[in-house]
């Protein structure tokens, strides 16, 4: 199954394309700061000049290496989407299991809080708290990933209840399984596909969240971000220097944003039982 | 049948019931949370503000940050617009509030309804060709589209189109001060609309056309449609009336889900295009760290976005009865 599965998904496009750009986004994550040329914070360069062999995107504003900055940026944006995506996953996970089990009133609640998590928009919590209380950025990703477990509890819910009902669940319980390890050792890996299409589809969401909240500067500013370098380079979009300065950060979250897509949109394809046939 | 009938509405009143609970818990965590700022409010607001304040200003503010309204008269205020004063724009918030409110609805609902539309109808389309060249490139180009965000969009089309080409402007949602007809002020508010509402078209389409196509592929494998064909039915018809209505309920339900999530979009793009909208308000509330400005504006729109996605479930329940019973 898992070799068959590989197979699959390296004979999507789409899956191959997000999975080289992920790939390069691993390696400037891990070899970021190595790969900077000079310190992003550094200020004492000419501001707002032009690429040169020294520095490859120019200087901005406020006298820092552009390209230096940018590596730093990328690795902030993806390290915020992650943790936020894992945590999101775990939670998810643990409740959908929990209320797809046991059922009942467990399950009643839990479903309730899903429900109402999901009509709030994220976002406005995420302004409000950051506007009055500046936290660091781990307790914003903290917050969003506790306003964006329930899509994945539910998955997780819909599949338990159906694995609720199948043979081998039924004979574990029948030679007195406890409900534990019935959890543990026949639905926690029984739904492995589930996991990854929520966190790819989570981990889009946080980043994308990220890059948001950093451009309208609900950020600590001396917190390198992709949206944080847009947000300040837009201000001076008029000059002839947006290809250097607006545009790399630009290209860089969409390239982040649609490896994440593309893992996502591919795996839920590959991997989603009812579409299988479509493939086509 | 009558058994029914209350089953239903007992599910609808626990909706209601829901949606109350999660809104008064809004409202109070927007209550309570200045409250739990460490030192006083005062100061918390006007120590970062670019404001210097006389002592007898200071004391004055004290005092009304002090008075301890009590959740009661706080709601109270909330339904008599009473929302505070803004000391940036040195204004009421709710006239503030009022004032940017419409831009954001034009924009956001013609990107929903244009977005919906065309999505549903290319999806639809595609699906009918579905393993032809014409469907794989289109859902192709939908999911690199999905892949880029409303910030990046937004960026290169007010580069492209307002910079260079120059056929747009760059800013506002309608020409200031510029005395004309009902006409010309209308096709100027359209033009100053194009961008951010382009922006944000593509943005939602690729979602509703993949949705859109996703199921109908599965509806037109449905029995019913073999025999809709085998009836003779014309193409068009199969499309839309027999397999096509069936394929627009999961559109219409994960729009609720969704509308939580796209607000982000909504204030990124219009910052970017400088449209007098919310998201603008917002932004520019945020820069001067205009606390009661950034609080009106996040509960009052997370409330309408709380009634909007309410107003959705009762629709749906009616449009598809089926989902009372489902879970």
């Amino acid at each position: 199954m898992c070799a068959d599965l590989r197979r699959y998904l390296f004979h999507d496009p789409w899956f191959a394309a997000g999975f080289v750009l992920a790939v390069m986004f691993t390696v400037v994550v891990v070899l970021g700061p190595a790969l900077a040329p000079f310190d992003p914070w550094d200020m004492s360069f000419a501001p707002i000049s032009p690429p040169s062999a020294k520095h490859f995107l120019g200087i901005n504003d406020g006298g820092q290496d552009i390209f230096s900055e940018l590596l730093f940026a990328v690795r902030n944006t993806v390290v915020f989407g992650l943790t936020s995506g894992i945590i999101a996953l775990c939670v998810g996970v643990a409740v959908g299991l929990i209320a797809g089990w046991y059922g009942g009133f467990v399950d009643m609640i839990l479903m309730r809080v899903a429900d109402i998590l999901l009509a709030i928009p994220a976002i406005m919590i995420l302004i409000l708290t950051a506007a009055l209380f500046r936290p660091s950025p781990w307790i914003l990703a903290l917050i969003l990933a506790g306003m964006m477990w329930p899509t994945i509890s539910k998955a997780v819910r819909a599949q338990t209840l159906s694995l609720h009902e199948s043979l081998h669940v039924k004979a574990a319980a029948q030679i007195g399984g406890g409900n534990l390890y019935i959890i543990r050792r026949h639905l926690l890996p029984g739904m492995f596909p589930l996991y990854l299409i929520g966190f790819a589809a989570k981990a889009r969401m946080a980043m994308f969240m990220e890059a948001s909240l950093a451009f309208l500067g609900l950020f600590d500013p001396s917190r390198k971000s992709l949206g944080m370098m847009i947000g300040y380079a837009v201000k001076y979009y008029y000059l002839n220097i947006w290809w250097n300065w607006l545009l790399p950060p630009i290209v860089c979250l969409s390239l982040l944003i649609m490896s994440v897509t593309f893992l996502a949109i591919s795996l839920e394809k590959v991997l989603d039982p009812r579409l299988k046939n479509s493939l086509g | 049948m009558t058994n029914n009938s209350t089953h239903f509405s007992s599910r609808r009143l626990g909706l209601v019931i829901t949606f109350g609970l999660t809104a008064l818990a809004m409202l109070y965590l927007s209550y309570s949370l200045p409250r739990l700022l460490p030192g006083d409010f005062v100061t918390a607001m006007y120590a970062s503000s670019q404001v210097t304040l006389t002592a007898e200003q200071e004391a004055e503010l004290r005092a009304y940050y002090t008075e301890e309204p009590g959740f009661c008269s706080y709601l109270l205020r909330l339904f008599t617009l009473d929302w505070g004063y803004s000391y940036a724009f040195l204004t009421p918030v709710s006239v503030l509030f009022l004032e940017a409110l419409p831009w954001t609805m034009l924009l956001l609902g013609a990107a929903h309804i244009i977005s919906m539309s065309l999505g549903f109808i290319t999806g639809v389309e595609a699906s009918w060709r579905h393993g032809s060249r014409i469907e794989k490139g289109m859902v192709g180009g939908m999911t690199f589209l999905e892949g880029i965000p409303e910030i990046s969009t937004g960026i290169i089309l007010l580069l492209l189109f307002a910079l260079n080409l120059q056929w747009f402007p760059a800013v506002g949602a309608e020409t200031a001060y510029a005395e004309v007809s009902l006409l010309t002020r209308l096709a100027d508010i359209g033009l100053h609309l194009t961008l951010p509402l382009a922006t944000l078209v593509l943005a939602y389409l690729p979602g509703n056309f993949l949705l859109t196509r996703n199921s109908m592929i599965m509806v037109i494998r449905e029995p019913f449609v073999t025999t809709a064909r085998a009836k003779g039915l014309p193409a068009l018809r199969i499309r839309y009336s027999h397999a096509a209505r069936n394929a627009l309920l999961p559109l219409v339900t994960r729009f609720g889900l969704r509308l939580a999530f796209m607000i982000t979009g909504v204030l990124v793009v219009e910052r970017i295009h400088s449209y007098p909208g919310l998201g603008t308000l917002l932004f520019n509330a945020i820069q001067a760290r205009d606390l009661p400005v950034i609080q009106a504006v996040v509960l009052i729109s997370s409330l309408m976005v709380l009634t909007i996605i309410l107003i959705l479930e009762m629709l749906y329940r009616i449009i598809d009865p089926r989902i009372d019973y489902v879970r």
